[in-house]
């Protein structure tokens, strides 16, 4: 299939392709839903495609919600769905720490109460979440009390976000052995009326700037995800569909893990993009370019109820 | 003095040699944290160097990335730590250079968007520029808060409160492409006295680029603005007459390279003389920018150059 690549995905090949696989991932913002409302269609695809005995995982970098969370978001939407199902970034973050990682020690966190649950699911304490506003003089800050126990960093999407979460997080990172990650990189989350809302990827280079370390990002476009999937059921990656709506991240990982890929234009990314990158001619560039793309996944729906 | 083309040597300095480059030098300039105080203690003997280069005639100034004070309270910091002859004039703050980067080269129409403290946004309303308000109506969130209209810059410094609200605030000023993006300075990390450190306006400056997609214009060291403030209000000044005294190689030697002056590292704050070999020895020739051209262990070594001068002055007397 070398070559051809970015091809629209509509009339017998849609058949086709759904045939050569046995397992289909998707993203969920962009995709299967844009905010509280799902995609048009989108319901029908998913219990289709499950009643044709397809499995089917959500995979998300959206580390606000829990495995539950998730789980009632999408059956209140209309789509048949379990916790084993969903892997949003929360969860996998703490299966890393505590599967790659084994950690062996507590969390400073800055993030939700989401994944403060999901960390204790795995019997890792956290210290951090909430609010956080500065008191006394720089000296107190330069100084604040750090718990020993304490032998990760771990940032994902905050609204607490605040410069005294920086500044515990960069003294604990000062401290040898203390490991660093991140829950994904994605920049931001598009809103109506003009407005965006700073996305993971900016509280986390605010840490990364300010402690001088990288940090290890679990989320899309990093195969670790998948390898959670993959865990968990028996599937084969040349059998497997990555479903989604951003080519840095969702087509990445498709990319990264021998996936086939299929693009849908109801989110972030354009057809016009992944021609550029395919016309590049940059080798990096080319896990950006979906081997399919859709207007939506509503498109699926004639091959699926034929 | 400074080697041919450009080459910087690393070399360490004592007595008749600093003299002699101080004979060759109009135009000293000092970076304050780690060079003549750490925090609120003088380093030993910067006082008297400070004091006897203005007796002898040389036009001393002070270019600090610390954006957190508005000049009048760094006249009284002066004084108190012992620095009784220094005068608002000789002070270059990042936060006194944002102000008239906004008001002169600019020339800003409308209002600014302060991400950062009270410091800035006095500099800033002494030069007569307009900072949208600064407190939140309780309990707002960016999917219901208002955005003040006719915002043209965003200023990103060293921001204590700096909350979620704000950072987004900022990032939806910068969608429109005439919205100026501006910092104070890149420091990712400011040291304060004892070894302990802080995040700097460069960790915040991170955090709204990747939000905005874009880069921020930097005001401070190592850019060559904060020079361009000090020509202009010298009336000229001759970079092959400067000598830039500094602590951190990132920020001060690369500052001093970027101007055209001399270096000079003391040993008093952030780099070590190891760092400085590294970048000597680096295969990549941008790293030899920020190698200085001498090293000191303390600007306290310039006493014994002017000692031996009073000497001289009084045998020839």
């Amino acid at each position: 299939m070398s070559g051809s690549k970015c091809t629209r995905l509509s009339g017998a090949l849609v058949k086709q392709v759904l045939d050569s696989v046995d397992c289909v991932l998707f993203d969920c913002d962009g995709v299967i839903w844009r905010g509280d409302q799902a995609v048009p269609g989108a319901p029908q695809v998913i219990n289709l495609l499950k009643e044709k005995g397809k499995k089917v995982f959500f995979v998300t970098n959206n580390s606000t919600k829990t495995s539950k969370m998730y789980v009632h978001k999408l059956s209140t939407l209309g789509f048949k769905a379990s916790e084993g199902e969903v892997f949003g970034t929360a969860y996998c973050s703490a299966m890393y720490l505590k599967t790659v990682c084994g950690l062996e020690g507590k969390v400073y966190l800055i993030g939700s109460d989401a994944m403060r649950d999901e960390l204790e699911a795995v019997g890792i304490q956290q210290t951090g979440v909430g609010p956080d506003h500065v008191s006394g003089k720089p000296s107190d800050w330069a100084n604040v009390p750090l718990d020993p126990d304490v032998k990760a960093v771990v940032v994902g999407f905050d609204e607490h976000f605040s410069f005294m979460k920086v500044n515990r997080a960069m003294q604990y990172l000062t401290q040898p052995g203390c490991l660093f990650v991140g829950t994904n990189r994605d920049t931001r989350l598009p809103l109506e009326g003009g407005k965006a809302v700073p996305g993971t990827g900016c509280l986390l280079q605010a840490v990364e700037m300010a402690a001088q370390r990288q940090a290890q990002t679990v989320g899309k476009p990093n195969h670790f995800m998948f390898d959670c999937v993959a865990s968990k059921f028996d599937v084969d990656p040349a059998r497997c569909l990555m479903v989604g709506d951003r080519l840095d991240t969702d087509i990445m990982l498709g990319s990264n893990c021998g996936l086939k890929t299929l693009l849908t234009l109801t989110g972030v990314s354009t057809v016009a993009e992944a021609e550029a990158h395919q016309k590049s001619g940059c080798a990096e560039r080319q896990g950006m370019v979906p081997d399919y793309y859709v207007e939506s996944i509503a498109d699926l729906l004639p091959a699926l109820q034929g | 003095m400074a080697g041919a083309f450009g080459f910087k040597g690393c070399q360490k300095i004592r007595g008749p040699q600093i003299r002699k480059l101080l004979e060759a030098k109009d135009f000293i300039l000092f970076d304050c944290d780690g060079v003549i105080w750490h925090g609120e203690t003088a380093i030993t003997g910067a006082a008297k160097v400070v004091s006897s280069l203005i007796r002898h005639g040389k036009n001393v100034v002070f270019v600090t990335n610390n954006c957190t004070r508005p000049r009048e309270n760094y006249v009284h910091k002066f004084y108190r730590l012992g620095f009784t002859d220094v005068m608002l004039e000789q002070i270059f703050s990042s936060s006194y250079c944002s102000a008239l980067y906004l008001r002169d080269v600019v020339k800003v129409r409308g209002q600014v968007f302060v991400m950062g403290c009270d410091g800035m946004r006095r500099e800033l309303e002494e030069a007569g520029i307009s900072c949208v308000e600064e407190a939140d109506e309780p309990g707002a969130t960016i999917y219901d808060c208002a955005l003040a209209p006719d915002v043209k810059a965003v200023l990103v410094g060293h921001d204590d409160k700096l909350t979620f609200l704000k950072l987004a605030k900022a990032s939806c000023y910068l969608r429109d492409p005439d919205c100026l993006f501006l910092a104070t300075d890149n420091d990712p990390w400011h040291p304060l006295s004892g070894g302990r450190i802080l995040p700097g306006s460069g960790s915040l400056t991170a955090a709204l680029e990747v939000s905005s997609g874009r880069k921020a214009t930097v005001i401070g060291k190592p850019s060559r603005f904060m020079f361009e403030c000090i020509s202009s209000q010298f009336r000229g000044v001759d970079p092959a007459q400067c000598l830039m005294i500094g602590d951190r190689l990132e920020v001060d030697m690369l500052f001093g390279s970027n101007c055209g002056f001399d270096t000079m590292l003391t040993l008093t704050g952030v780099s070590q003389l190891e760092e400085a070999q590294e970048y000597k020895d680096s295969e990549l020739t941008d790293k030899h920018r920020l190698v200085p051209d001498y090293v000191v262990d303390s600007i306290a070594d310039f006493l014994s150059a002017f000692e031996e001068q009073e000497d001289q002055e009084e045998q020839s007397n």
